[in-house]
């Protein structure tokens, strides 16, 4: 498969690639690792006449420590630079868990994190951690720079809050709290580098035995990836358990709206996501706490 | 047509390209230096038929863009054998018979050298999620695991070659 004639164009800069963006319009797009751009311009699903490159701006990949326990990590950094992290894997491990789950080794080494977000897939196995984890993104445009919770963030079907000439710098993870406990399931029917049907993140926070706080967020069920609020709110206040890990997994299964394609029906991922909810809750419970 | 100048090293040895800049680095690769050891399967970045290392790490040549390959250090399997002589992965892919029709190996071997120089003592639960992205349409995939398990000096599992 070959691609269509483009101008490529390498910004030494965000504010330069905004500035490309801006004076391009519709007939650019932006790229980075490519893994998700390129194969779409192959099959002219996209036809963009220019290709605006941040691929190479410095320190666009870092990944740093923030004051308050957190961390940042630059939109550059790659699936495989998080998933090896030892930073990462100290202070958001859930992230770095996910970031190593999804597609394939080669994959991972070339795709960097915001563009997976930036491509606003629903399958996405980084973004219901991030939901989990209760992240941010920062964003660069003709306006300025502004903050946007990841919650916020995927509007709709391969839609985001990214607005004309925007670019996402950054994804901010705040400090899970103490003693929290952490899954990330990835539920693929066929092979191990499918997207997944239900990539669920859990993170839960128990101070005796009763769970004080509970996050989760779900991928490749619904049009978007999506936070599980109900299902978070009756695990809330209540001892984490079979009975409470039932009701919150009748809540997520009641309060999504899954999409129907030939991955799998919507009765079979509500299904599917009722079943894993359940069993990674149960598998929390059953551990003896991990930071 | 927009063009671009390159400069990179492929397996050691530096080159200049003039090339379209749509062009993708395996059409740089196989149109633009005859290197035709690296394959084009699906074209986007599932099969592994592709696989090079780019600055010693995997990629899909399909996927990277010409456009910003300068600079880059490029290792394809025609790197492998040094002084004409097979590397010993692919020595032992010959022997453990882990190729059949022969379009996936060199992704293969490709993908196999990167888990080798992360993991020399690989367990068979890291070669399989290595080499996951690396489809063999014709199942050669017990033999591929025995080839890369002697590598990580560990015994043959399953099936060798001549069992029925």
């Amino acid at each position: 498969m070959i691609l269509r004639p483009f101008q490529y164009v390498e910004c030494a800069t965000v504010a330069d690639a905004v500035e490309a963006l801006v004076a391009h319009g519709e007939a650019a797009r932006l790229v980075a690792g490519g893994t998700a751009l390129v194969p779409l311009m192959k099959h002219q699903v996209l036809r963009p006449d220019i290709l605006v490159s941040v691929a190479r701006v410095p320190g666009l990949g870092a990944i740093e420590p923030l004051g308050d326990g957190g961390l940042r990590v630059g939109a550059l950094a790659t699936h495989a630079d998080i998933a090896h992290s030892p930073l990462v894997r100290e202070r958001a491990p859930l992230l770095a868990e996910a970031c190593g789950r999804v597609a394939s080794p080669a994959i991972r080494a070339m795709g960097t994190l915001g563009g997976n977000l930036c491509y606003g897939e629903s399958a996405s196995d980084p973004s219901p951690a991030l939901l989990a984890l209760r992240a941010r993104v920062r964003l660069t445009g003709p306006g300025g720079e502004r903050a946007v919770p990841v919650v916020d963030f995927f509007t709709g079907f391969y839609e985001t809050a990214l607005g004309e000439g925007e670019v996402l710098t950054a994804v901010e993870v705040p400090p899970s709290p103490a003693g929290a406990r952490w899954r990330y399931l990835k539920w693929t029917p066929r092979a191990r580098e499918d997207k997944a049907l239900v990539g669920l993140a859990a993170v839960v926070a128990l101070a005796d035995g009763m769970c004080v706080s509970a996050r989760l967020g779900v991928g490749g069920v619904a049009a978007s990836p999506v936070a599980l609020t109900h299902a978070a709110a009756a695990l809330e206040g209540s001892a984490l358990d079979q009975s409470s890990a039932e009701r919150a997994a009748e809540a997520a299964a009641a309060e999504v709206e899954p999409v129907d394609d030939l991955q799998g029906s919507a009765g079979y991922r509500r299904d599917m996501l009722r079943v894993w909810t359940r069993r990674v809750l149960t598998g929390l419970a059953a551990e003896s706490g991990r930071a | 047509m927009e063009r671009v100048a390159l400069a990179l090293t492929v397996n050691g040895r530096a080159v200049r390209v003039e090339v379209p800049a749509h062009w993708t680095l395996l059409e740089v690769l196989r149109d633009g230096l005859d290197l035709l050891g690296t394959k084009e399967g699906c074209g986007e970045g599932s099969c592994g038929a592709c696989t090079v290392l780019v600055d010693g790490r995997l990629a899909r040549a399909c996927l990277a863009l010409a456009a910003r390959a300068g600079g880059a250090a490029v290792e394809t399997v025609e790197g492998l054998a040094a002084e004409g002589r097979l590397a010993p992965l692919q020595d032992a892919f010959v022997r453990h018979g882990a190729i059949q029709c022969g379009f996936c190996t060199p992704g293969l071997l490709m993908t196999a050298t990167a888990l080798l120089a992360d993991h020399p003592r690989a367990t068979d639960e890291e070669i399989r999620e290595f080499l996951s992205g690396n489809f063999c349409r014709c199942g050669g995939y017990t033999l591929i695991m025995n080839a890369v398990r002697e590598l990580a000096g560990r015994p043959a599992g399953g099936a060798e070659r001549g069992d029925a």
